[in-house]
Order: structure tokens, then sequence, then C-alpha cells
């Protein structure tokens, strides 16, 4: 029954894609990499539903950071992009770039992760400890914070240090860290390859966080509305297909990670995939980064006003 | 150095600040936007804050310059220290010479950065896997510059020495290091300037204390701040440009025989 009814779906998605009301429209892509949080877009490719809406989705970059992507959206490189809620954030309240958030990427799949013999048991025990984040003002830099701050831990209890995520299960396993957080599927890899141990994943730190975002360029939000609802309508659809095509959504995953379909296929059961945006978590990330002196606006309602897109697939679009 | 005396250096100095105030003037007037590169006056203020508040907040920029110092003097002395006598030796014999070629061609086009995930498997995020890249980047101008000192002295100065009855250790250290000594600085402000380009790229990495210049840009990129970005490689130029004028003032002190 299960399987009718999400052929029916797909039906009724591919009928109302059918007149492609984009015709020719071309969009500059942007993500990050071996970021499982973005397989929406890479199952938009694979599966050809950008195409269908009448786009031309062209990666025109993969990068290793979202602050990095919002430096190509300054530079007008890119016209839409998957990355995190909080770079994205920061880099509007600190007018580095001009994006517009118009639909959620996924909920929750970061994780806090220990060595696998760590005594460590509880986010109480780091006091101390070096945790590695994978940026400054990242979202796990935030999780962080908060799982700090719940278990009654003072900021500078815990040493925290950047180390890119390709770098940190080696620096884990070697002990020059005692714990990292990072998102999917590096988490998880750690644990396949019998490295570490989940401390506490992030649907703990705080249930169903917004994580990534698709976002679009401001003059292209502005300007070009077609495509933007084009692109949103085939953003839904892949973020439908996931939930409904575990298999296939691995084998991209595989594909587009490079890591195996074991870690893929853990992964994937770590992240929430849905695409409507609200406003008060993003209220929680501004307030989050003023606090922490990484952005110089600091007023929460000037901050949602620059970054939701009230065309998009937000929620209570209106204050 | 005898003409314009005192005045040398304001006048060196026009330029820059012509070049800035020119700088400021685009930036308020709006022909370079803030956020591609923010102008002068804001580069200034986010230095300030580097240095009042911190970047993070809580690491202040002292901090960031003497880990980067330390890396980059630590990588440079381990060169020289190995570089050098290396070189002396290489210079002399041909024998030496054919024997490690080889391996210094083939390892020298490598750019250090390369080495940054074997030298993190090998040494960890600490200052070790700093110091050891920034060692490869200066390694091999002081190699190459020394043997090509050595080579470079007249050969009758080598051959009177050894028949006035000069030692082996007496012809090194009188005969051969001295003469290949303008080489050998050269070489070393190759190093210098070699290793300090290493060293932020090598920062960008990670590093362990928290503290670094590199690891400080890598910081002002990711809460997306370009004017602490330009301010931070503004403190990169002005100490690099401090530690040349060093060397060369040493050069002259060294090298007043000639």
């Amino acid at each position: 029954m299960n399987r009718a009814v999400v052929l029916l779906l797909s039906l009724a998605l591919f009928a109302a894609a059918a007149p492609a009301a984009a015709a020719g429209e071309k969009l500059r892509l942007g993500y990050l990499r071996s970021d499982l949080h973005h397989l929406a877009a890479w199952v938009g490719i694979e599966k050809g539903f950008f195409r269908d809406e009448g786009l031309e989705v062209e990666t025109a970059g993969i990068f290793n950071a979202g602050a990095e992507e919002m430096s190509a959206f300054a530079s007008k490189g890119i016209d839409v992009g998957y990355l995190g809620m909080a770079p994205s954030v920061t880099g509007v309240a600190n007018r580095a770039a001009s994006v517009k958030a118009a639909a959620l990427a996924n909920a929750e799949g970061s994780a806090i992760v220990v060595r696998a013999d760590s005594p460590l048991r509880q986010v109480k025990d780091l006091a101390g400890k070096t945790v590695a984040i994978p940026g400054y003002a990242s979202v796990q830099d935030f999780l962080l914070h908060r799982a700090l701050e719940a278990a009654g831990l003072a900021a500078g209890a815990v040493k925290i240090i950047v180390v890119k995520p390709p770098e940190m299960i080696t620096a884990l396993e070697s002990s020059q860290i005692d714990a990292f957080i990072a998102w999917e599927p590096h988490a998880t890899k750690a644990v396949t390859k019998g490295v570490g141990r989940v401390l506490l994943p992030s649907s703990q730190i705080w249930p169903g966080h917004p994580c990534c975002v698709v976002a679009f360029e401001g003059s292209v939000a502005r300007d070009r509305p077609a495509a933007v609802q084009a692109f949103l309508k085939a953003h839904a659809r892949a973020t439908a297909f996931i939930l409904a095509n575990t298999e296939e959504a691995v084998r991209i995953g595989v594909q587009y990670t490079g890591m195996d379909e074991k870690t893929v296929r853990a992964a994937l059961g770590n992240i929430t995939y849905r695409t409507e945006l609200e406003r008060a978590p993003v209220r929680e990330y501004a307030s989050y980064l003023a606090r922490l002196g990484y952005i110089k606006e600091t007023d929460p309602d000037a901050i949602l006003r620059e970054y939701l897109d009230p065309a998009g697939l937000v929620k209570d679009a209106r204050p | 150095m005898v003409s314009g005396g005192r005045w040398r250096f304001p006048l060196q100095l026009a330029p820059l600040v012509a070049a800035g105030l020119l700088w400021e003037a685009f930036g308020a007037a709006g022909i370079i936007p803030e956020n591609r590169l923010p102008p002068p006056s804001h580069v200034l203020s986010g230095l300030a804050e580097m240095v009042t508040r911190g970047l993070p907040p809580g690491s202040h920029l002292l901090g960031h310059c003497v880990a980067s110092l330390r890396r980059v003097l630590g990588g440079v002395v381990a060169a020289l220290a190995v570089g050098i006598p290396l070189g002396l030796l290489m210079g002399r014999s041909a024998w030496l010479r054919s024997l490690v070629n080889p391996f210094v061609e083939l390892l020298r086009p490598i750019p250090p950065l390369a080495w940054v995930p074997l030298a993190i498997l090998w040494l960890g995020i600490g200052d070790g896997s700093a110091v050891f890249i920034i060692f490869l980047g200066a390694f091999f101008p002081i190699l190459l510059n020394t043997v090509a000192g050595v080579r470079a002295i007249e050969r009758g100065l080598i051959e009177a020495a050894i028949i006035l009855g000069a030692s082996r250790r007496e012809l090194f250290l009188k005969v051969l290091a001295p003469g290949a000594l303008p080489a050998t600085i050269t070489g070393v402000r190759i190093a210098i300037g070699v290793g300090w380009m290493t060293l932020v790229a090598a920062e960008f990495t990670g590093v362990k204390s928290g503290y670094g210049l590199g690891y400080m840009i890598m910081t002002a990129r990711d809460i997306q701040r370009a004017d602490q970005i330009v301010a931070g490689m503004l403190v990169i130029g002005l100490i690099g440009f401090a530690m040349d004028a060093l060397i060369r003032a040493a050069e002259r002190r060294l090298l007043r025989w000639r």
C-alpha cells in the first residue's frame, strides 16, 4: 500500500511539474563536500528533478565550509546553495553576502563523538578536554555550546578548537583531541571505522533542530521568482524521494560522498529530511551568534527580515 | 644610506599612505563594495578588536603572533641545522652530491602543503606538524644556496688553505663556511619567506593550541568578517617585512669583511 501511495504521489508531482514554468532558466548550485545533509541536491541532479522543472542546474562550487560558500554568494559565483543555517545567518548579519533562506534541507544529523574506548560517558565528562568543531559560527559550534550549557559546564571549561572534518577522525584516533562534533556522515564514519562512539546525537541536544537550508543569492531571490519556485519544487520532490526510496538515496549518497554503503546507510538514519523553515529557530541561532560575539548586527528581527525569503517554504512567514 | 638620511623612511611610506587614502575614498564613495574589500578605517577597527577582544573572542592578537613566530623560527632553525652542514659537505664532495641530488630533485618540487595530511598523521595537529611543514619549505633554499656558495669559492683559495696545512675542520669553518655565507644568507631570506607563507596555510588545517595567525584568519573567514581577514593579512605582511629587515641588518654586520 505504501508503495502505491508513493507511486501516486510521485505521479502527481510529475504531472504538476509537466508545464515547466521556468523553462530554460539556469541556476548555478553550491553545496558542501561530502555533507550528507545536502543529499536532496544530489538526488535532484541524479534523478533529473531540476530538469523536469525546466531548470538547468549547474554545479558551480563544492565547498569545505559554509563560510566559503557564503564568499561564493558574495561574489555572485553561485545562485543557490545548500549550507548550514548558522554560517548563512552569520554572513547576513555581518553583511558579508546577501542570501535568502527559502527552505530547510534537513534537521538534526550531527553528533558528538568520542573514542570507542573512551571513559567519557556524558557531556559533563568533557570538562577539561579538547573538543574539535568544524568551524566557528557553524551549526556544530552552536550545538556543542548548547550541549555544554545544558550539562552545566561554563564556557571555557572545555577547550574548543577547529579541525576540518576530513582530519577529525585521524585526530581523534591519535588522541590529539578527546571528542569532536561533526555532520553526517563523518560522525557515523568514525563509528563504522571502529575509532569512535557517539556520546550524544544532536537530536538529543536540541530535538528537531534545523540544520542546513536552501538559500538563494539576494538578487536571484528578488528578480527570478519563477526559477526560485521551480527549484524549491524540485527540492521538495527530492526530499520526498529520499524518504520513500532509501535504497536509491543510499546509492546516490555513496556516489557523492565516496564513503562506504554501511556508513551512508547508518548516517542517513540520523538525519531528518524536511523542507519547512520556521522563524523561531532562526531567532535562536541569531541570538547565540550575537552572544558569542560572532556577529555585528544583533537585532534578531532585523536579521530575520534580511534572511528569510517569505516567498519560500517558510512557515508563518509574517513576523 | 648617505643621501636622504632619516627622511628616507617617511618618503618610502608616502606611496602606501596615498594608496590607503585612495582606497578609503573609493570605499566611502561606494566604488569598492564593503563586503568585497572593507576600507582601511574598518580594517583598523577590526584590528583593534583583535587586540582588545580577541579572535575568536578570548584569543588575543599577541598570542597568535607569538605562536606563529615560534613555528616559523622552529622550522627555519631546524632547516639551518641540517641544511648548512649538508650543503657544505655536498659543495665539497662530488660523490656526496651525486648521491643526494636525486632525492633533492625529487622532493624539492613537492609543495610543502602537499605534506599536510602526512604531517598530521605522523605528528598530529600540534606545533610539530606545522614546524615540519615549514622545515620542508625552508630546507631546500638553504641547502641549494649553500652548495652553490661553496662551489663558487675560488679553487685557488681552497688549494692555498690546504697547502698551508689547514686541517679538515679548519677548512670547513674558516674557508668554506664564510665563503658560502653570502649565498647561505640569501637562502635564509628565501627560506623565511617560504616558511612564513607555508605557515599560514599549514595553520588553516587546524592547530591544537588554538593560536596562530593563519588560524586567526581562518576564524575571521568562519565568522565572515572581511575587515578582520584583511587585518590579519596586514599583520602577517608587517611581521614578514620586519623579519626581512632584521636579516638584511644581520647580513650587513656578518659580511662587513667583504
